[in-house]
């Protein structure tokens, strides 16, 4: 276990503040982040560095923040960096198709023609249909997805088996797909 | 969890682990068994199943590369390049953007025509910088309201704040068509004082922000502009509110990204913004940086050069700030190249020596205290420092004061802070509520562990409230207060003391402040001339708490003061804690000077034994420093017969009568006179020869000394200076008459 989650899991640590864990969830936050670029980036340079930081700022540009437990914490770490990322596609998405998008218009896409950066947007509103329908299996993708952690990590994040991560990573990945299918 | 979706999953992820399809739909028959939609379902799940994959494969990369690279400076230039700026006619939020007419560090600036609700010509900004535009917009609006409250000539107005379609913040502002005012000075070859009346009215404006909780954080030339109404200058503070909503954390990447910008505000940067990145920030920082600016209204120079300090690095620029003093402007135009200096007079429209002559004194002394690192040293408000420009401009004394040796001897406290502060703490916390009435009375097998507490208390104390300093109401109340302290300044310089005494009655202690400290000074001073003990008591004990930047040669006066009050307003049950923390400040002092006054006014009444025995590290100091004096040197026999009347008094508190004698009798000896001094001796020694049997003796001192002493409060009590005695040496005086009259 590492050190932060051994804070946040002490008893002291239920409810200990932002400026304590600082410095610890700078560096996990890091590697979470550089975890996830590293496992399919083979000979690229990653700066993992500034997504960490915007995530950084989204938890904590608001003042003094509490998290009940590590499954809290690295789910609105990985929340933040979610909306990091979906931002960007938009603000992409936007260039490319030219100004006055506000959202993705899904009637005039086909998956087939969407760039890269439309099929993350169009992830996304699937997974917003998932969260509402199972939020247990939406924070699962986006930790998974957004997050870039293993199943490994997410398991023990989450106090499951990592076998159910598997499991439930697989099964909402063809419910994704299959929204996104039946909106277009 | 949903029980459907749990068992689709189920069965789906069994399935899908099945390739062989006779395998997989056998498996399917026997879990599907009663359930045909769910068979669908997962059917369905299963023919999609490597197109999903597919899909998330792809998009992880497209994350992938996006986190990779995600506003890289090239990017960001070839989106500023591209179709990202802003043209003439385009629109954003209410505005129509009219033409670009400045572009800055962080962003560019465009004139624009607002549409609704009213049609008018703004200044539009937008923010280059990589930011995350809902953070910004939303730390802007935390501050809109404040910002709305802000009216004033001399301020230009935040009006509104959007992100623009490609989500980059941006901030409109009432249109302020101008120069810098570094170059408006310039060019007009504005002479000092035009250049003073100029930033008279910046100071105001920026006291009034003050008042309203608003503090700039990025006051700069560029941030001054000048423009002409009816022919006459006046300067329009912008970018309010801008600073903090865009405040990113100073790391160095943010200064490499400042030098590559060429702009140069770590210059005006206060040392406590730079060290915590505007986490404890409050009016004062705004006061460093109006220093910094007048410094290079009246030298042309920032007091550090903006280069040095960005290539210094972040550390460095940190300890520079902090650590070094900035040459005082006469001192730098001395320096100045002679080319330098003659461009720099000329544009000030003077000779070089006059301009140097100029600055001399009162101006040097008036930049250097807006400069002070520490930030209670600074003017409490801006309102403060336009006074003291107009004091200078009218020929006034001034407040701002050359350092004095005692106060350079002070900045090695700096060094020692730590312990500083907390023996300061401690000290606060014994003397808490000594000016409202009640004392800390403290047991004395307990008083160690209660201070020792009372520190830690005390510094979390100091903390929250740091952290606290961001909030506007806060601000607000502190800026009333701080206003207060300066305009009490004024009229107690003026001589108007009941005013003053009114004006700072509802002010708190908001830690040390040297301001603060002198005004309370002066009140209690005046109420006890006027005989008024119990307020004067009231005003010492508010000093005691400020009073901590005075360094021990004042501070130990103000106790001296303090328990002379103390003692004529009949408070004897608050004697002992008012003993304990003069005790605790000096405590580890090392300054012979300092122990004395602690011992001498600690045994004023009689105190018990263990007192005593707390006051024998003093005592034994200043005999040690005492016992041998060099008679030539006037300074070291004048603080010796000081000395000598306080050992005096701790050998007769212990009933060491002989070696008390011997004391008074040194003091007595010493060449130079100085009447209250004499008249305790004379007092010391009609008590200790009285104890000893030798009445004759004792009553021929007591009736030298009560003369003495009747003719001085007949003649009516002054101030008084240190070479005659002050006042509290006279009131001490007339105590001990009072004992050993009985």
């Amino acid at each position: 276990m590492n050190e932060i989650t051994q804070i946040l899991l002490s008893p002291q640590g239920v409810g200990c503040d932002s400026e304590e864990l600082m410095p610890l969830v700078y560096n996990d936050l890091r590697r979470m982040a550089a975890a996830r670029m590293a496992s399919e980036a083979q000979g690229q340079t990653l700066q993992p560095t500034a997504l960490v930081h915007d995530a950084w700022l989204r938890m904590f540009g608001n003042g003094e923040r509490r998290w009940q437990n590590r499954g809290h914490f690295f789910g609105e770490a990985t929340e933040a960096m979610r909306r990091i990322l979906i931002e960007r596609a938009r603000r992409k998405s936007r260039l490319k198709h030219g100004q006055g998008w506000v959202r993705l218009d899904i009637d005039e896409l086909s998956l087939a023609e969407a760039t890269p950066d439309d099929k993350v947007l169009l992830i996304n509103e699937a997974l917003e249909h998932l969260e509402a329908e199972d939020p247990e299996r939406a924070k699962v993708v986006v930790m998974k997805f957004f997050g870039g952690l293993t199943n490994q990590e997410v398991a023990k994040i989450l106090g499951v088996a990592e076998r159910t991560v598997e499991r439930q990573w697989a099964y909402a990945k063809a419910w994704l797909f299959q929204n996104i299918r039946e909106q277009i | 969890m949903d029980d459907t979706l749990s068992r689709e999953e189920e069965v789906f992820d069994a399935a899908r682990k099945l390739e062989d399809p006779a395998e997989r739909g056998a498996y399917l028959d026997r879990a599907c068994d009663d359930d045909p939609k769910l068979r669908e379902r997962v059917e369905a799940l299963l023919s999609i199943h490597s197109h999903a994959e597919e899909l998330f494969t792809e998009c992880f990369s497209a994350l992938r590369s996006s986190a990779d690279n995600p506003e890289s400076p090239a990017a960001e230039r070839d989106l500023a390049r591209g179709g990202e700026e802003e043209q003439p006619g385009a629109q954003i939020g209410h505005y129509k953007i009219l033409q670009k007419i400045g572009e800055g560090g962080c962003g560019a600036v465009y004139t624009a025509e607002q549409e609704k609700p009213m049609r008018r010509l703004v200044a539009l900004k937008v923010i280059k910088l990589g930011m995350d535009t809902r953070a910004v917009i939303a730390r802007f609006d935390a501050e809109r309201q404040a910002l709305a409250m802000m009216d004033h000539p001399n301020i230009a107005k935040v009006l509104d704040a959007g992100a623009t379609h490609t989500g980059r913040p941006y901030f409109v502002m009432e249109l302020v068509r101008g120069t810098r005012i570094t170059d408006y000075c310039d060019q007009n070859q504005l002479d000092t004082r035009d250049r003073l009346e100029l930033f008279i009215q910046i100071c105001n404006a920026i006291q009034h922000a003050h008042q309203k909780g608003i503090i700039h954080r990025d006051i700069k030339p560029s941030n001054i502009i000048v423009t002409l109404h009816d022919g006459l200058p006046v300067p329009k503070v912008i970018d309010f509110g801008i600073a903090k909503a865009t405040e990113a954390p100073l790391t160095d990447k943010t200064l490499l990204t400042l030098q590559n910008q060429l702009i140069g505000t770590p210059a005006y940067m206060s040392p406590e913004q730079a060290a915590t990145g505007g986490l404890d920030i409050d009016t004062r920082s705004d006061i460093y940086s109006l220093g910094v600016l007048l410094y290079e209204l009246l030298t042309g120079k920032t007091p550090f050069d903006s280069k040095t300090l960005l290539q210094s690095g972040l550390d460095e620029m940190r300890r520079t700030l902090r650590d070094e003093e900035p040459q005082r402007p006469s001192a730098l135009l001395t320096v100045l190249a002679g080319s330098d200096l003659t461009t720099t007079a000329a544009r000030r429209h003077a000779e070089p020596p006059r301009l140097i002559a100029l600055m001399r004194g009162d101006l040097d002394w008036i930049v250097m205290k807006a400069l002070e690192k520490e930030r209670a040293r600074r003017y409490e408000t801006a309102n403060g420092l336009a006074m003291d420009i107009k004091r200078y401009l009218t020929n006034e004394p001034v407040m701002a004061r050359p350092p004095s040796r005692t106060y350079r001897l002070q900045k090695l406290v700096r060094r020692n802070k730590v312990v500083f502060i907390a023996t300061a703490a401690v000290s606060a916390a014994l003397i808490a509520g000594l000016g409202t009435s009640t004392w800390l009375f403290l047991q004395e097998r307990e008083a160690r562990q209660r201070a020792v507490a009372a520190e830690h208390q005390q510094i979390r104390l100091t903390q929250d409230a740091e952290r606290a300093r961001s909030n506007e109401a806060k601000l607000r109340l502190q800026a009333e207060a701080r206003e207060r302290i300066t305009q009490a300044e004024v009229l107690v310089s003026q001589g108007r003391f009941d005013e003053a005494d009114k004006m700072i009655r509802e002010v708190s202690p908001m830690g040390p402040s040297v301001e603060h400290a002198a005004v309370l000074r002066s009140l209690s001073e005046w109420h006890a001339l006027q005989s008024r003990w119990t307020q004067a008591v009231d005003r010492f004990g508010l000093l005691l708490q400020v009073n901590q930047l005075d360094g021990w040669d004042q501070s130990s006066l103000d106790f001296l003061g303090c328990g002379v009050c103390l003692i004529e307003s009949g408070a004897a049950d608050h004697y002992d804690g008012f003993r304990q923390a003069g005790l605790f400040r000096f405590a580890s002092t090392t300054n012979a000077v300092g122990a004395e006054r602690i011992v001498k006014i600690s045994l004023l009444e009689s105190p018990d034994t263990t007192r005593i025995e707390s006051l024998a590290p003093l005592a034994r100091l200043a005999a040690e420093s005492f016992a041998t004096v060099d008679s030539h040197d006037t300074e070291a026999s004048f603080r010796a017969a000081w000395g000598s009347v306080s050992l005096a008094l701790w050998e007769y508190r212990q009933g060491h009568y002989a070696e008390s004698i011997v004391w008074a009798r040194r003091c007595l000896a010493f060449p130079d006179y100085n009447a209250p001094r004499a008249a305790t001796a004379h007092l010391e020694l009609a008590l200790a020869l009285s104890q000893t049997g030798q009445r004759d003796e004792s009553l021929r001192e007591l009736s030298q000394a009560r003369q003495s002493i009747e003719s001085k409060f007949n003649e009516g009590l002054e101030p008084g200076s240190a070479a005659q005695g002050f006042w509290f040496d006279w009131v001490f005086a007339r105590i001990l008459l009072r004992e050993a009259s009985e």
